[in-house]
């Protein structure tokens, strides 16, 4: 039953080692990252579809308030500000594409350049959200209408904390030289993230403000 | 091959004992054959549905012999053979097999698809002017069932203007659990007419199941269920909450009694007659309004958010005295019993059930000095201690 | 029995600290089996005490506050804390050997997400002493869930346990799919992989898909629970009671595939080697399984017939599709069986078990398409009944076959047959007696979550039957634990391969060194073990495709 040692038995891969051999393409932590951003639109796909179903069973909207139960509230949809947001965080993903391909040629300070760009957009973005909510009239206990919008927004900009975390992360191992032409997956990754991010926030803008 | 066949009928013959077993266990027991099958049912949409359960049944029993049948046959006739080591043939799959096997399948289902939606149709059916309409509320842990005479909403049943037009049975679960001295609220309704139900619940999900019905149907608070059916069938049919509401939902069980068009009738008229004023005297459930003669001591209790303000009362014993009740809770039924001992103790006093937010003065008759509880009917965990001294 | 490795076997005596600390894919996934047989005792004393209580009419035991608790503790232990991770353990062990790889792709997040089940399970259970564990149901609904009906602390560290065991979840399935689709060896197409790899691979999409939205279902409750939301409230504030239920399912129908599936891929091991015989119907195995996980997302609503809210023809198609590609798989392992050798190791005794349980479990879910049957059993013991049978008659027998299947592997020691014999046989007769007269009590019309019944509707005698069923399982598992034990203390050594087995696990040392192979075999089928002992053999025996 012993096994025999011949030129049959071929060189077994080492974990990462993959791009290598036979199986090219992208990297593992760039398909791993695509297989995050997949449950995350279903995370997301959860929380928009609790919207469609309470917006379209409600017979107006926002819902009736009840004054004996609720405080009234006034929606103060003033697009302003949600529209200049979203294009901070559009142009954000430019730069950041932008980054991304300064490193696959190689360019060094053209990709830090971008990256910390993208990041100060990112974190534009978040500032200017919570002065959006600030200015809004209504609350999370406001009837579903605050329940939907401020969860849906809210869990978006934890999500564009959380992609603001990672670009620190990926600004910090830049420039301590970690990134090459060849080497640098987790950029590809933490691109893929931040467009994922941007592309949640123009389907959540339309939603909520356009619809 | 003597020894292969002896092998075989014997593992064949342990095979029929485990099942003679499993009938005679079963034989032994209150099963009869009956709960083996959906109850016989009794009304006509319940027919349909019973209908289709036994094609439904009978074509699973075949598949399960089926294909049990070739597992026991290949346990039993492809057993390896001690010191046999040469493979079998390694036969990797036959694709003609495989397109018979799903083929065959999909045919059977997409059948039964058809004569299930067929009867989904007879079951669900409606008609738009039902003879009869009852309103049916669902709360936390029973059932109320609103009889409310034409042109009158059974919404509206409540109001001072509708007052003595409607008839309302009124459910209570059995004190302490208790369900052996205990009859469950009864629906009554007429054989052979279409009976509408038209479904409400105040708090939480509940379901409406009438197993001799073979139906049931969820009441959503904010979406009220209309269901129709026509019993065919008289008699007395159990019926439960199947929906899981929370913490006495075993409780939740009524009755729906079919009868005659002329004793239906009968009943929904001695309803609406009002029973005679009643007597002060009697120790047991006056339903009283207005304070008893010569009482002094008025006691005061509140029931809001299912629950009274206070967990001890103080009465004086050996005198009669009052219950100035206030339910604050707006739909909710709620009332006050008193029971010797403990909630599970004698009832000696029942105060009438009734819906916030409203008032009673209940008059409870003496009482000798001692421990008693006292327990909102409906609601079993809503009890305090009255101390009579 | 030779060993392939170069170095001596590796020995388990390493220490807690590397235990604690490891990101070898075969010690998680000796973590996850042990973690998933604690929490199947802590789920089968929830059950024993529901059934202890239900074995006679009258509340004789416990008040229905408790009885509430346990029915929901012992649902929630069972799915998300004792069947998932128990699959989850067999393909972190396995799935890397199948395919040759070294190690998952992401070994440090395979020991993050090991890590949160532990975590997470004692959060749920905290909920016991600090006033008293969820008790809505595992379903959960809304109202009743809202902390108007449900005030206690349980419901929310219920809600906060769950999601971690969603993200634990969430992560494995990435880890899996990655390994699987980037680091199979040189020749191990993805039609050559076993098939307990695919189950596998199509589990971790349903997880993939699917526990994302349960995420949101849970989080929107908390918010209603904590922050006033209205989501899921009446109508008053504008929320919707039925989108919880249909969000809810949304994920927990493909949940019970995720909980099947892969239970089917380790039947789908054992069958053959135990019949010497190929998998009979490979390929048609593997779409089976892709058509049983895509029709998966499109039955859900087959819980909330009885709503009045549901488009019920299309729903009730789907679900009476589904059950084709299921009978095509029972067919082709019965095939697998025919004109085989079989030999009826307690692994095989457990496959065949599973099949004959899984059978009556597809064909009492397959009458619940029916719609109108489904108006009369819903929520009654004949639905505990269909559950039980496929998650206990299937999901379980396919376990305890794995474990008795791979126990020699992970350890080096063989367990002994006839302890596991026993176990079986008191298994199988226990699992029957305690659920086949639930079918009988639902169809007579007994509602299921009652903690007491009325003496008069005739259900006495069957609940009593069913208690005694239930104590026959548990009495069953404790020459399982006994084997256990005796076989740490002194088994017999197992070797490369005890079984004469087909896959690659079987192509090294018992258990397997760190880095898994000294020197893979050819892989010129799906059966490279089997290819290469029989590599002398006449050549018609080894199929290269």
């Amino acid at each position: 039953m012993a096994v025999s040692s011949s030129a049959l038995t071929p060189h077994v891969p080492a974990a990462g080692e993959s791009r290598a051999l036979a199986q090219r393409g992208i990297s593992n932590p760039v398909l791993g990252m695509i297989l995050f951003i997949v449950s995350e639109v279903m995370f997301f796909g959860g929380l928009f579809a609790a919207y469609f179903n309470v917006r379209l069973n409600a017979t107006q909207w926002p819902p009736f308030v009840n004054e004996a139960v609720f405080r009234p509230f006034q929606i103060h949809h003033e697009i302003l500000l949600p529209a200049i947001l979203t294009t901070v965080l559009v142009l954000s993903s430019v730069t950041m594409q932008l980054g991304v391909w300064a490193i696959r040629r190689g360019d060094r300070t053209g990709f830090l350049r971008n990256t910390g760009i993208t990041l100060v957009l990112g974190l534009t973005f978040l500032v200017g959200q919570v002065f959006d909510y600030t200015q809004l009239g209504f609350g999370i206990t406001d009837t579903a209408f605050g329940s939907t919008f401020y969860t849906l927004t809210g869990f978006h900009g934890a999500h564009v904390l959380g992609g603001a975390i990672m670009l620190g992360v990926v600004l910090y191992r830049g420039m301590s030289g970690q990134f090459s032409a060849k080497h640098h997956d987790a950029v590809e990754a933490v691109s893929i993230y931040w467009h994922f991010v941007d592309v949640v926030w123009i389907a959540l803008f339309s939603t909520l403000y356009l619809l | 091959m003597g020894l292969g066949a002896k092998r075989w009928t014997r593992r064949a013959g342990f095979v029929a004992a485990v099942g003679a077993l499993a009938v005679l266990l079963s034989a032994c027991t209150d099963f009869n054959l009956r709960t083996a099958l959906p109850p016989d049912a009794a009304s006509v949409q319940g027919q349909a549905s019973r209908n289709l359960y036994d094609i439904v049944f009978v074509i699973g029993v075949a598949i399960f012999v089926l294909v049990e049948g070739l597992i026991l046959f290949a346990v039993l006739r492809y057993r390896r053979k001690s010191g046999d080591d040469e493979l079998p043939p390694q036969i990797h799959g036959n694709n003609r097999l495989e397109i018979i096997w799903t083929a065959i399948p999909i045919a059977i289902v997409l059948s039964l698809f058809v004569l299930s939606w067929q009867t989904l149709n007879t079951v669900d059916a409606h008609t738009p002017t039902p003879p009869v309409r009852i309103g049916v509320v669902a709360y936390q842990w029973q059932w109320q069932f609103i009889y409310a005479p034409d042109g009158v909403r059974w919404e509206d049943c409540g109001a001072p203007a509708n007052k003595g037009k409607c008839v309302t049975v009124f459910g209570t679960p059995p004190a302490g659990g208790d369900r052996s001295n205990w009859t469950p609220p009864t629906m009554h309704v007429p054989v052979n007419e279409t009976v509408e139900l038209q479904m409400h619940s105040i708090d939480v999900i509940h379901s409406f199941y009438v197993p001799a019905f073979l139906y049931q149907r969820d009441i959503t608070p904010g979406r009220d269920q209309v269901i129709q059916f026509t019993a065919d069938r008289i008699g007395t049919y159990r019926g439960q909450c199947t929906q899981f509401c929370g913490l006495y939902h075993q409780l939740m069980e009524f009755q729906v009694k079919v009868e005659s068009n002329a004793d239906y009738v009968a009943w929904l008229q001695q309803e609406l007659t009002p029973p005679p004023s009643p007597s002060p005297s009697g120790p047991a459930g006056s339903p009283g309004a207005g304070a008893a003669a010569g009482t002094s001591v008025t006691l005061q209790l509140t029931a809001s958010g299912v629950a009274y303000d206070k967990t001890d009362l103080t009465a004086p014993a050996n005198t009669p005295f009052s219950i100035l009740f206030a339910n604050n809770d707006a739909g909710i039924p709620h009332n006050v019993s008193i029971h010797a001992g403990s909630a599970t103790g004698t009832e000696v006093f029942k105060g009438e059930i009734f819906s916030g937010v409203d008032t009673r003065t209940y008059a409870v008759p003496a009482l000798p000095a001692g421990t008693y509880a006292f327990v909102c009917s409906v609601h079993p965990n809503m009890t305090g201690t009255l101390t009579v001294k | 029995m030779a060993t392939t490795a170069l170095r001596p076997a590796a020995t388990y005596r390493t220490g807690a600290y590397d235990w604690l600390t490891t990101t070898d894919h075969k010690k998680i996934g000796i973590l996850y089996t042990f973690n998933s047989l604690i929490l199947f005792l802590v789920g089968g004393i929830f059950a024993l005490a529901v059934r202890t209580e239900l074995a006679q009419p009258g509340l004789q035991f416990m008040t229905e506050s408790t009885y509430n608790q346990m029915f929901t503790m012992h649902a929630s232990v069972m799915i998300f804390w004792v069947v998932i991770p128990f699959l989850a353990g067999f393909g972190n062990y396995l799935v890397p050997l199948m395919i040759g790889a070294p190690d998952m792709a992401f070994p440090r997040i395979n020991a993050l997400s090991f890590w949160l089940l532990p975590l997470s399970a004692l959060i749920a259970l905290l909920g016991f002493p600090l006033g008293g564990a969820a008790a809505e149901g595992w379903t959960s609904y809304s109202p009743l869930a809202q902390s108007k009906f449900s005030s206690g602390v349980g419901t929310d560290l219920w809600i906060v346990a769950l999601t971690l065991v969603g993200t634990s979840s969430i992560l494995g399935a990435i880890n899996f799919m990655v390994t699987i689709f980037k680091m199979r060896a040189p020749g191990m197409t993805l039609f050559r992989m076993p098939v307990f790899v695919w189950t596998t691979l199509v589990t971790s999409v349903l997880i993939l898909m699917g526990t994302p939205v349960l995420t949101s279902a849970l989080i929107m409750l908390y918010i209603d629970r904590n922050f006033g939301g209205s989501f899921f409230n009446t109508a008053l504030a504008g929320g919707n009671a039925i989108l919880w239920q249909n969000v809810f399912w949304f994920y927990s129908h493909p949940a019970v595939y995720i909980m099947i599936l892969p239970a089917m891929g380790i039947v789908s091991e054992v069958l053959p080697t135990f019949s010497r015989k190929p998998l009979f119907g490979y390929k048609a195995f593997v779409f089976a399984t892709a058509g049983i996980g895509a029709l998966g997302f499109s039955v859900w609503a087959h819980h909330m017939f009885t709503t009045g809210s549901v488009y019920l023809p299309f729903f009730s198609l789907m679900t009476f599709l589904i059950a084709v590609p299921t009978g095509v798989k029972m067919f082709n392992w019965v095939a697998t069986m025919f004109r085989g050798k079989l030999r009826f190791t307690t692994a095989m005794l457990f496959a065949v078990g599973f099949l004959s349980l899984f059978l009556i479990g597809g064909i009492n879910g397959a009458v619940l398409a029916a719609v109108p049957v489904d108006y009369h059993v819903h929520a009654t013991y004949f639905i505990v009944a269909h559950i039980h049978y496929v998650l206990f008659g299937g999901s379980i027998m396919g376990i305890f076959a794995g474990l008795y299947y791979w126990w020699p592997k992970m350890f080096g020691r063989m367990l002994n047959e006839t302890l596991g014999k026993i176990h079986f046989v008191g298994i199988f007769i226990g699992m029957n007696l305690t659920f086949f007269p639930m079918h009988l009590l639902g169809l007579s019309g007994m509602p299921r979550r009652i903690a007491d019944y009325s003496a008069t509707a005739g259900w006495n005698d069957l609940n009593l039957l069913a208690t005694i069923g239930g104590f026959t399982i548990a009495v069953a598992m404790l020459p399982f634990l006994w084997n256990i034990f005796i076989t740490f203390r002194g088994g017999e050594p197992a070797g490369d391969d005890p079984w004469e087995g087909n896959t690659l696990e079987w192509a090294t040392s018992s258990p397997p060194p760190p880095y898994n192979f000294d020197h893979l075999p050819p892989i010129r089928s799906e059966r490279p073990v089997f290819d290469l002992r029989h590599a002398n053999d006449v050549p018609a025996l080894t199929a290269d495709h």
